[in-house]
């Protein structure tokens, strides 16, 4: 009886009044057999998204963090020296993308939970391993390497022979760092804004806050209070003022941003378009209800229940 | 929160723990029934549809190619003109230059570039010496530096770092500056001369100073010794670096300019980032409005050949050139803008056909079973 449940992907017990054994060997348990409905078709549901959202999205921003390094290798004689700042490679995966990525793992949610228990076909997905299989991770992996093309080649094309407007040559190796670094935080975080479908006060909060904590670290860093106690350690100082002075990096960075992102918005809207899930269809009608009812519901909150 | 203000919900057929035993005792295992904990917090879900992508690219199209336009024309407008002096060719002025070099040598080897402008520079010219195949971001070569005792740190004076190897002491004293980078300092010198049309040669004034990062010159880079301005003193018991001519105290006589605070050498300590490089030398201030700065006509360089690069098989040059609001000659940039906006008009426009044609105009009704 309970060594199915252990045999099984999930196991699934139900206590009741003959004893918990079953749900000792089980992934989860609840009290009345009629839960089994929410929780494959809305929380299980809802995870299989989130899960293999989460995962594409990490592929992707380490891919292209750490591909730089790659094409860096080319033009510094393979001697495996760092594109970025040691800090912000530390920080990089902990503080500045860790957060967002981890809310919509959290809160995602295609089509609420009474359109998922009104279409179980939405449930298909997660049966034929849709969302998340090798020809997902290839496309995961892909994105990340031509972004980091994108923000290796388009710093190099510009530094290579930029001068700031007094004279000073852009080439050196803490501007570079400095406007990669940047760009390679801009674009993820734009991804992660592309990726997330249900933004809560949460999300917000830990995609603005993620980048307003690199800038503020990255200013703090590179300032002279940090660099006149450890002069070896941070020894970027002035880089940031520098660096993010110049309107020059400012358009670099956004040229980058729009070529890594371009694409990925025109492929993503055509496939909308073109050959929408059920779960587009779905969140689509949704969404044009809800704004149909939005002026109805405010005159009739007083009136009948939800 | 009590457990037991939400005891009484029985309709669920709610068993919690021993049945019939009401009052505090029982433990509510129900959830919260909170936005929070499910899932209804009130949330902005965006779609990607065509009122909203379409116009973007549209946007992004229309405001890019004029940006690219203006700073295409910019970079057009700016005057560059660049000299190879390697002097690796057998017609070359730096030729035997080039070619008979040793570090023992006390006189230095001179030569002597002849060039013509066609066009006068106007406003401020900068003077720019490049280097190329020179692999400034090594590895070894960008951490070979002991930033404290560039910062002026005694302790680090006397005893520079580990990273510093094996650039660190010779004859038992300590190398100050230490390391590879310091070790590596680019020293031709380069002077310019007007060559006037009856033929009297005029030296064009240069300015050594603000060529650096101001972070650099005020904070990062001190001279050891605090306010003691006999750098000779200060620098005793230390040794210069193996290939330098001239020690670190005799830079510059101008005290301001001496030592760690050598504007040349913090921007030679600025390690680039790619292998053909260029870094500020001289900047040649216009006089006034009437006259351009370097007016068109005869000009002569003339080279102290200090620095060896047949070895790596890298190019030194010289450049001249004017600056604007975005900085030296890049049309790099100009030309992406340009390009970027036109493939994402294009592709705006492409999108707007399909979605047109084949796009799927759902209106909210049908949704297979």
């Amino acid at each position: 009886c309970f060594s199915s449940s252990a045999a099984a992907h999930i196991g699934v017990g139900i206590s009741g009044q003959e004893g918990i054994q079953a749900v000792l060997a089980s992934d989860y348990s609840f009290s009345q057999f009629r839960f089994l409905q929410r929780l494959l078709l809305v929380h299980g549901r809802w995870s299989y998204l989130r899960m293999c959202r989460f995962l594409c999205y990490f592929f992707y921003k380490n891919f292209a963090f750490t591909m730089v390094h790659f094409w860096f290798g080319f033009f510094c004689g393979f001697s495996a020296q760092t594109v970025y700042d040691q800090y912000f490679i530390t920080l990089y995966n902990i503080v500045y993308t860790s957060l967002p990525v981890l809310a919509m793992g959290l809160f995602d949610q295609d089509v609420p939970e009474q359109r998922s228990l009104e279409y179980p076909k939405l449930y298909e997905p997660g049966q034929l391993n849709l969302l998340f299989n090798k020809r997902e991770f290839f496309i995961c992996i892909a994105q990340g390497i031509y972004t980091s093309v994108v923000l290796f080649f388009i710093p190099y094309g510009v530094l290579s022979h930029a001068t700031q407007s007094n004279g000073v040559p852009l080439a050196d190796y803490q501007t570079f760092a400095v406007t990669t670094a940047t760009a390679l935080v801009i674009v993820v975080s734009v991804q992660i804004a592309l990726d997330t479908g249900y933004w809560t006060a949460i999300n917000h909060f830990f995609i603005w806050g993620s980048l307003g904590t690199y800038f503020t670290i990255l200013f703090a860093m590179h300032s002279s209070i940090l660099f006149n106690i450890f002069p070896k350690q941070f020894h970027f100082l002035g880089s940031a003022h520098n660096t993010l002075g110049q309107p020059v990096v400012w358009l670099t960075i956004a040229l980058a941003t729009v070529i890594c992102i371009a694409p990925v918005l025109a492929f993503r809207f055509l496939k909308l378009d073109l050959k929408p899930q059920l779960s587009d269809t779905v969140r689509y009608t949704q969404l044009v209800l809800q704004k149909k009812q939005k002026p109805c519901g405010r005159v009739g909150r007083g009136v009948g229940g939800g | 929160m009590m457990a037991s203000s939400y005891s009484a919900k029985e309709e669920d057929g709610h068993h919690s723990g021993p049945a019939g035993l009401g009052g505090a005792a029982i433990r509510n295992r129900k959830p919260d029934n909170t936005a929070f904990k499910q899932q209804r917090l009130p949330a902005w879900q965006p779609i990607l549809t065509a009122g909203t992508v379409l116009p973007a690219f549209f946007i992004i199209g229309l405001i890019f190619i004029p940006i690219g336009v203006g700073l295409y024309v910019t970079s057009s407008n700016i005057r560059e003109l660049e000299i190879d002096y390697t002097g690796t060719d057998l017609s070359s002025p730096c030729f035997t230059c080039s070619q008979s070099f040793s570090w023992n040598s006390s006189t230095p080897c001179r030569c002597v570039l002849f060039f013509s402008l066609d066009q006068p520079f106007e406003s401020n010219v900068f003077m720019y010496y490049g280097l190329s195949n020179f692999y400034q971001n090594h590895r070894r070569y960008v951490k070979s530096r002991d930033d404290s005792q560039l910062n002026g740190d005694e302790r680090s004076l006397k005893e520079p770092s580990k990273e510093c190897e094996p650039y660190r002491t010779n004859e038992n004293k300590p190398i100050a500056p230490c390391g590879a980078i310091a070790n590596s300092m680019f020293n031709d010198t380069l002077d310019l001369f007007y060559i006037d049309p009856n033929g009297t040669k005029t030296q064009i004034p240069f300015i050594k100073k603000g060529i650096a990062w101001w972070t650099d010159k005020h904070v990062k880079f001190r001279n050891p010794g605090g306010s003691n301005l006999n750098l000779t003193a200060v620098f005793k018991d230390t040794a210069k670096p193996v290939n330098w001519h001239k020690a670190v105290y005799e830079l510059d006589t101008d005290s301001e300019n001496n030592g760690f605070i050598n504007e040349d050498f913090i921007v030679w300590m600025r390690t680039a980032a790619l292998p053909t490089f260029r870094k500020l030398y001289r900047i040649i201030q216009k006089k006034n409005n009437m006259t351009p700065t370097l007016p068109r006509g005869n000009y002569s360089l003339e080279v102290t050949y200090n620095y060896p690069v047949r070895s790596f098989e890298g190019r030194k040059r010289v450049i001249f050139s004017t600056i604007s609001w975005m900085g030296g000659k890049n049309p790099f940039l100009g030309i992406a803008y340009m390009t970027v906006g036109s493939i994402c008009f294009f592709l705006g426009v492409v999108l707007l056909f399909i979605h047109h044609k084949y796009g799927n105009r759902n209106n909210g009704s049908d949704i297979p079973s």
